[in-house]
């Protein structure tokens, strides 16, 4: 049997590889961070060439941190990359326009409509993330586009495959459901298999490894909580904040898109990493942070969290400008919130920002945001990102030892974080 | 090579590929989680909150700070500890009234952007605006300090018994203002009150150039109707 269609399989070969090689890189970076450490990430267009992203700066991190890089996150630490049944399958197109060309007698207008179809499942998915890039993470990562264009290309080539095939002089009259339903559970197995063999080896944190210590008095005694996330009859949770900090900015990003925010009662303590108001630092990290968490403080219960959501915003706009200008805080803040400029500044603020500062001091925690403890148990730093939900569900399923402002039970002093050997520091 | 063989050979074979990656990047990455599991307990931890302790902390400061704070009964030394006590002499603080009045305000020298001298008019202890507006800023900017001293004093005119009872009155009214203004629950914790009278440690001139609440006035008389006010950046 011959058919013109056979030369656009050469289209579909190429593009399937070049998606495997994406998904592949897509996949090992992913995999990667399952030790729960720090770690550099590829995001160019040429998978695997350069293009390192070592601050977290880049689209592709944003993408490989948001909810949406991996399913089951809940379930298991990380859950399963969306990457890698991508490999899979870019890997089993590959297979079978390879065995078209190498069979020409497999290949007829059948076969390649099956081809098409199995085309089109790369393509709505891509589809599907290209919309989730743009509309909800807000950054498209190099490495996907790849993947994009990729389906796109093993998607056209295939219709003109297809095409050709239906010219063919020979083809079978009757549709072959016994070829395709082959074909199709070959595909299954292309997926089952590596997904299979990713849970079957993946680390697991153990129950106990996802909790780092304990708050010693979780009581606000000084009033200087606010309300970040109300839940009536959720879990009571407490976050230490710095505003101006964009890990605490992706993580407040995270925790929104997680089904766990609407059953967490949180309320925030600030912890500005500004050496203007903060003893504990040699340096300050976050220019402008105090005066971002006095504005915070002014706003209390009612506007704190639009205050923080502002803060999360213009973080880097206004460390940049109080950079210089110490003072440069305090007029972004009034400019954005000028119900607030009576508080700012006045003697009352600065000493419940000290308290709260103390407050950090009474329960020996590290010096770092953000961060988050359920019932006064801490999660883990380690697992703020990828493995957010797997630790939040397993602390929620704790029972709360803790109660609401009671006072602690005889816990021990906060741990010291858990080591992160990466290269890129949490709070940034 | 027939159909079926070669599409079970080429499957088999990207099939294997792709499994053997995947099985190889969670392996390593397996191999890492273990090693800093391991690693974790050797490893040095992170800074943690806690007070601050600064260069002025000299072991002779802090004896005395812990002296004056003890019978001061803001720092409790075991089971008999005063706990309701509040505010001493010279006298009941062990040691201070052996120092020479020079070597008492001595240690206080390196506080000089940290304290501030409240003052009073003369025969009185009331806190005129600038006083109240100047212990509500030092009072603020308490950053990690841990203790908030009110040594409390009078000018030599009228008798002893007097002014020890007017310098009390003078650190009793700073303490009543902080427990006004600030809803501090360690206030009682924080703040010690030291009150000398005429009879020990008067402030010298040199002390004119310290922050004060009244810029013109600063013979010695105007001086010492006061309340040095600081925050002790030690950890006792």
């Amino acid at each position: 049997m011959e058919s013109t269609g056979r030369v656009f399989l050469v289209g579909v070969l190429v593009f399937a590889l070049a998606g495997a090689a994406f998904a592949a890189v897509s996949s090992s970076d992913f995999v990667a961070h399952l030790d729960r450490q720090v770690h550099a990430i590829s995001c160019s267009y040429a998978p695997g060439a350069g293009g390192l992203d070592e601050t977290g700066s880049s689209g592709c991190y944003t993408a490989l941190m948001s909810p949406f890089s991996s399913v089951l996150r809940a379930q298991t630490w990380g859950g399963i990359p969306i990457a890698l049944p991508g490999l899979a399958l870019f890997a089993y197109l590959f297979f079978i326009a390879l065995y078209f060309s190498a069979a020409p007698q497999a290949f007829d207008r059948h076969s390649s409509r099956f081809l098409v179809l199995a085309t089109l499942l790369p393509v709505g998915a891509s589809a599907y993330y290209l919309y989730v890039s743009v509309s909800i993470i807000g950054a498209v990562c190099k490495l996907c586009v790849g993947m994009y264009v990729a389906s796109g290309g093993v998607f056209l080539f295939s219709v003109f495959a297809h095409l050709g095939a239906r010219r063919a002089r020979f083809f079978v009259q009757e549709v072959p459901w016994g070829r395709y339903a082959g074909l199709f559970a070959e595909g299954v197995l292309f997926v089952a298999v590596p997904v299979a063999l990713y849970l079957a080896l993946k680390p697991l944190p153990a129950a106990a490894d996802t909790q780092c210590g304990s708050l010693m008095y979780p009581e606000d005694k000084y009033g200087v909580m606010v309300r970040v996330n109300r839940a009536p009859g959720g879990r009571a949770a407490i976050e230490v904040i710095d505003p101006l900090c964009p890990a605490c900015a992706a993580f407040a990003g995270r925790l929104g898109g997680t089904e766990y925010l609407s059953s967490l009662d949180i309320r925030g303590v600030m912890f500005p990493l500004d050496k203007e108001c903060n003893w504990m630092v040699p340096q300050t990290v976050h220019p402008g942070a105090c005066a971002v968490s006095e504005a915070v403080l002014c706003a209390g219960n009612a506007k704190a969290k639009d205050v923080l959501a502002w803060a999360f915003a213009e973080n880097e706009k206004v460390r940049t400008a109080a950079k210089n200008d110490p003072q440069a805080g305090y007029a972004a803040v009034k400019k954005a919130f000028p119900d607030l400029s009576d508080c700012l500044g006045g003697a009352e603020v600065k000493s419940r920002l000290n308290k709260s500062l103390r407050w950090a001091v009474s329960n020996a925690l590290p010096v770092s945001t953000p961060q988050l403890f359920v019932d006064g148990r801490r999660l883990c730093e380690e697992d703020t990102d990828l493995g957010l939900e797997y630790a939040l569900r397993t602390l929620m399923e704790l029972p709360a030892a803790l109660g609401r402002d009671a006072p602690a039970a005889s816990s021990p002093a906060a741990q010291a974080p858990k080591p992160a050997d990466g290269k890129r520091p949490k709070a940034k | 090579m027939n159909r079926i063989a070669l599409n079970l050979a080429i499957g088999a074979a990207a099939l294997v590929t792709v499994s053997a990656m995947t099985g190889a990047w969670v392996k390593s990455a397996g191999a890492r989680y273990d090693a800093a599991a391991a690693a974790k307990a050797g490893k040095e931890a992170a800074a943690v909150a806690s007070a601050s302790d600064e260069k002025y902390c000299s072991p002779a400061l802090e004896t005395i700070l812990r002296r004056v704070l003890t019978s001061c009964g803001l720092v409790k030394q075991g089971e008999g500890a005063k706990s309701s006590s509040r505010g001493c002499q010279p006298v009941e603080a062990k040691s201070v009234a052996a120092m020479s009045a020079g070597d008492f305000n001595a240690l206080f020298l390196p506080m000089a952007q940290r304290a501030a001298i409240i003052q009073f008019d003369k025969d009185k202890a009331d806190l005129d605006a600038a006083a109240r507006a100047l212990l509500d800023k030092s009072f603020a900017d308490q950053r990690g300090a841990s203790f908030f001293l009110v040594v409390s004093r009078a000018s030599p005119e009228g008798s002893v018994a007097h002014n020890r009872e007017l310098s009390e009155k003078r650190a009793n009214t700073v303490l009543e203002h902080l427990r006004a203004r600030f809803s501090d629950p360690d206030l009682e914790k924080e703040v010690g009150l030291l009150w000398l009278g005429e009879e020990f440690a008067q402030l010298d001139k040199t002390f004119c150039t310290w922050a004060r609440s009244r810029e013109g006035e600063c013979d010695a008389r105007a001086l010492n109707r006061s309340a040095f006010i600081a925050w002790i950046d030690c950890h006792l």
